[in-house]
C-alpha cells in the first residue's frame, strides 16, 4: 500500500526531527492547526534560529509558565506563528520545555525573537524562571517593592484566595 | 507694656476676631454662597482605576451630560480638582499612588468609591494584589455599588454629594 | 539639541532603558495620573523638546486574574475573565470558552455561532467607538469626537443590553453557545440603527478623520514598517496599518465568520494615521457583517448544554478581538476548575511598540502613538 503524503504539520515535525534529533523530545499534533514540540531546553536558541529563518515562524504570541509541583517541574511554553508564510500562517507551534523546579533556568529568546521580551518578564516575575541574557530582566507587573514569592506557582497559596 | 504681654493681648484680640469671623460667614447667607459654589463646581481628578472607567466615559458623554451640574473633567493640576471618583479595583501598586493625589487635592475635597471593586473588593476580593478596603486609604464620602453601575447610578450619586456640600459646615 | 529632529530610528537594540543618562536629559514620569487616563506610567526620557526613550512601568490593575482563574470553577470564570477589556467583553468571553468547548467536545448549533458573531462585531464597533473618543480624541484633544462618539456608542449599548440585560459585562457565551436568543424586535431595531450609524460615519469622516488637524498630527508619526511589524509580534490594527494582511477571522474562521463575505482592511504606510483607518475601516465592516449575519441567520436551537468537568488536556482557542488576536490556553485536569489558564492578549503584545515607537519624537507626538496603539491598560496587566 503506498504511503500518504504527510500532511503539512508532520512534514513540519520532520524536518524538526531530522535536524535536531536528540533535542526533540516528543511531539503531538492536534486538529489542523496546532503543534506541540517537547525539546530540550539547552538547544533552545538553535531551535528558535532554525524556526525562524527555515520555517519561517517569525514571532511569538506570548511566553506561558506552567507549574507542576507533583512531577516537581516548571514548564516553559513559547506560542509561536507566522506572518510571513501564508501556507502556515494559521499554525500555532508550541514549544515546551521543562525546568527543575528548584533552579529554573533556560536562555533568553530575546536574541532570536524579539517579540518575547516583555513576556519573559512577566515569566520572570511570576514563575521565577530566569532567562540568562534578557537585557533587562526585572519584574513588570506587581507592586514594584513586592518581596513574595512568584505568585502563580502553586504551593503559594494566599490564604484569602478561594474562600468563596 | 512688655513682649510676653503684648503678644498674648494680639492673641486674644486675634481669636476674638476669628470667632466673629467664624460665626457670621459659618452660617446664613455666606454659608450658602460658600456651599453653593462648592457644589456647583466639583472637578474630579483625571485619574481612572480599573474597568469602571468605561461607566464613567459614559457619564460625562453627551447623553447624562454633567457638565450642569458643575462637573468638568478639566486637565487642570490636581490643586484645582476637588473630586476623586475611585473607580474599580485599586491594587496595591495603584492605592500608593492614589494616596499621594489625594493628598496634593486641596481642601475641601470629597471621594467617591464608584463600583463593587472599590467599595469592598467585588469581584476580585481575594486576589493577592489588591486592596479591599478603599476607606482606609481616605474618608469616602459616597458609596456606589454595582459592577460596573450605570452612569445613572454615579450622577444620582453625584447628586447626593452636592446634597451633603450642601449641608457641611463650611469651616470642617 | 542632540537628537535626530526626522524619523530615522538608531540601529541599536531598542530597549536599552538603563542606559547611562547624558547630563542634558531629564527624566519625566508621566503617571498613572495623566489628562487622558490613568493605569499606565511612562518614564520618559526627555531632551529639550525630544524624547529620548520611554520605559513603560505596568501592572497598576493587575489583580491577578489567571491565579483567579485556578480557584473558580469554569463558568464562575467568565465574568472575572472578560473584565480585562470590559468594553469588549464577548471577545474576551468567546476566545475563552472556545478551549473549553474544543476539551469536552461540544459543538456550538449554527444559529448560536450566528447570534455569538453578531453580539461580537456589535461588541466591536462599540470598542472602536471608545476608542474614537477617548484615545484618538481625548488623547489629540480633540474632544468634539469624543461627545460624538460616545453618544452613538450608547445607542449600541442599549441594544446590548436588549439582548444579554447587561450593559458592558455580558457573560453571554457560558460553554455551549450563548444564553439567550435573539428577542422579538431586536432584529428591526439594529437594523435601523445601523442605517443611521453609516450615516454617522460620513460625519466622523468630516469631522476627525478627513480633519487636516488631526491628519497634521498622526500622518507620518510613530512608523512601524512591515518586517518591523512582523518582528515584534504585533497584532490587530497595528498589524494590518502596517501592511500584514492578517486577521483570525479570515485565518482560522470560527463562529460563523466561515459563511459572511467581509474583507480585511489593510494599509501599508505604518503611520499613526493608518492605523486610525484600519480601525474605522473595521467598523464599516462590522456593519456589512452584522446586516449579513441577520439575513442569512438559520433556525434551530443556541446552544448545547455542557458538562460541567474540564477533561484532562490543553487547548488554544483564538478570535480576533478590537485590539488584536486574543489567544488562551486551557489545562484542564478533570475536575471542574481548570488547572491553568493563559491569556495571550492584544494589548500585552503591543507593549513593546510603546519604547520601540516612542523614540526620537517630540513630546507633544507621544499621546498620538499611544492612542494609535489602542493599548488598553487592564487588558495589558490582567
Amino acid at each position: 500500500m503506498a504511503t500518504q503524503s504527510p500532511t503539512r504539520e508532520e512534514d513540519l515535525v520532520n524536518k524538526l526531527k531530522a535536524r535536531f534529533p536528540d533535542a526533540i523530545k516528543d511531539s503531538k499534533i492536534e486538529g489542523k492547526h496546532r503543534i506541540t514540540i517537547h525539546f530540550d531546553k539547552d538547544k533552545l536558541l538553535e531551535i528558535a534560529r532554525y524556526m525562524r529563518d527555515e520555517l519561517g515562524f517569525d514571532h511569538v504570541k506570548g511566553v506561558a509558565g506552567v507549574d507542576d509541583p507533583t512531577h516537581k517541574k516548571i514548564e516553559v511554553l513559547y506560542f509561536t506563528g507566522s506572518f510571513s508564510r501564508p501556507e502556515i500562517e494559521d499554525l500555532i507551534v508550541v514549544l515546551q520545555a521543562e525546568l527543575p523546579r528548584d533552579n529554573p533556568t533556560i536562555a533568553s529568546a530575546v536574541s532570536v525573537w524579539e517579540s518575547t521580551h516583555f513576556h519573559e518578564r512577566e515569566t520572570f516575575e511570576m514563575f521565577g524562571v530566569k532567562f540568562e541574557g534578557h537585557p533587562d530582566l526585572r519584574k513588570l507587573l506587581t507592586l514594584d517593592n513586592w518581596e513574595g514569592p512568584p505568585p502563580m506557582l502553586k504551593d503559594i497559596k494566599f490564604p484569602e484566595m478561594g474562600q468563596r | 507694656m512688655s513682649q510676653e504681654t503684648l503678644q498674648d493681648f494680639a492673641g486674644v484680640w486675634i481669636g476674638k476676631i476669628s470667632e466673629v469671623v467664624r460665626a457670621i460667614t459659618g452660617s446664613g447667607p455666606i454659608k450658602f454662597m460658600i456651599n453653593w459654589s462648592r457644589m456647583y463646581a466639583l472637578w474630579p481628578v483625571h485619574i481612572t482605576t480599573a474597568c469602571c472607567s468605561a461607566e464613567f466615559g459614559a457619564m460625562m458623554g453627551p447623553r447624562l451630560d454633567p457638565e450642569r451640574f458643575g462637573l468638568q473633567a478639566v486637565a487642570g493640576g490636581l490643586r484645582q480638582c476637588d473630586l476623586i471618583i475611585v473607580e474599580g479595583t485599586v491594587t496595591k501598586k495603584m492605592a500608593k499612588r492614589l494616596k499621594i493625589v489625594y493628598e496634593q487635592m486641596a481642601k475641601p475635597r470629597y471621594v467617591v468609591a464608584m463600583g463593587d471593586c472599590a467599595c469592598s473588593g467585588g469581584l476580585f476580593h481575594d486576589s493577592y494584589s489588591i486592596v479591599n478596603d478603599v476607606h482606609k486609604l481616605f474618608p469616602v464620602d459616597v458609596y456606589i455599588p454595582g459592577c460596573p453601575p450605570r452612569p445613572e447610578a454615579l450622577l444620582s450619586a453625584i447628586v447626593k454629594l452636592r446634597e451633603k456640600i450642601r449641608r457641611e459646615e463650611v469651616f470642617a | 539639541m542632540t537628537t535626530n529632529p526626522d524619523q530615522t530610528k538608531p540601529t541599536a537594540p531598542p530597549i536599552a532603558i538603563t542606559a547611562a543618562k547624558e547630563p542634558s536629559t531629564l527624566d519625566v514620569s508621566v503617571g498613572p495620573q495623566h489628562p487622558g487616563s490613568g493605569h499606565l506610567r511612562m518614564l520618559m526620557r526627555v531632551d529639550g523638546d525630544y524624547i529620548v526613550s520611554v520605559d513603560p512601568d505596568i501592572g497598576y490593575v493587575h489583580r491577578g486574574c489567571e491565579k483567579i482563574a485556578e480557584y473558580r470553577t469554569a463558568v464562575s470564570n467568565i465574568p472575572h475573565l472578560e473584565r480585562p477589556c470590559i468594553i469588549d467583553a464577548i471577545h474576551l468571553n468567546w476566545g475563552y470558552v472556545l478551549p473549553i468547548e474544543e476539551l469536552q467536545g461540544i459543538v456550538v448549533p449554527p444559529r448560536g455561532q450566528y447570534i455569538s458573531t453578531i453580539a461580537a462585531e456589535m461588541n466591536r464597533i462599540m470598542s472602536h467607538l471608545y476608542w474614537l473618543a477617548i484615545n484618538a480624541g481625548v488623547f489629540s484633544g480633540h474632544t468634539t469626537i469624543f461627545m460624538y462618539a460616545f453618544g452613538d456608542r450608547d445607542l449600541f449599548i442599549e441594544l446590548a443590553e436588549m439582548l444579554t440585560g447587561a450593559r458592558l459585562t455580558y457573560s453571554f457565551l457560558p460553554p455551549g453557545g450563548p444564553r439567550r436568543d435573539l428577542p422579538a424586535e431586536f432584529q428591526d431595531r439594529l437594523l435601523k440603527l445601523l442605517d443611521y450609524f453609516e450615516r454617522r460615519l460620513v460625519e466622523y469622516d468630516r469631522i476627525f478623520f478627513s480633519n487636516p488637524l488631526v491628519i497634521a498630527r498622526a500622518k507620518g508619526i510613530g512608523t512601524l514598517k512591515r518586517d518591523e511589524a512582523i518582528k515584534l509580534g504585533m497584532t490587530g490594527p497595528v498589524l494590518r496599518g502596517s501592511g500584514v494582511k492578517y486577521d483570525v477571522r479570515k485565518v482560522e474562521p470560527y463562529g460563523a465568520y466561515a459563511d459572511l463575505d467581509f474583507e480585511i482592511p489593510v494599509f501599508e504606510e505604518g503611520d499613526s494615521y493608518a492605523r486610525f483607518l484600519v480601525r474605522f475601516e473595521e467598523m464599516k465592516q462590522s456593519i456589512k457583517i452584522i446586516r449579513q449575519a441577520l439575513e442569512k441567520m438559520p433556525k434551530g436551537p443556541i446552544a448545547r448544554k455542557a458538562p460541567l468537568i474540564i477533561p484532562e488536556g490543553e487547548a488554544i482557542g483564538r478570535v480576533e478581538s478590537s485590539r488584536g488576536e486574543l489567544t488562551y490556553m486551557v489545562k484542564g485536569d478533570n475536575s471542574d476548575k481548570p488547572s491553568r489558564v493563559k491569556i495571550m492578549n492584544g494589548s500585552f503584545r503591543s507593549l513593546i511598540a510603546l519604547p520601540y515607537l516612542i523614540r526620537n519624537v517630540h513630546v507633544a507626538d507621544m499621546p498620538i502613538i499611544y492612542g494609535s496603539l489602542d493599548y488598553w491598560p487592564v487588558e495589558a496587566d490582567r
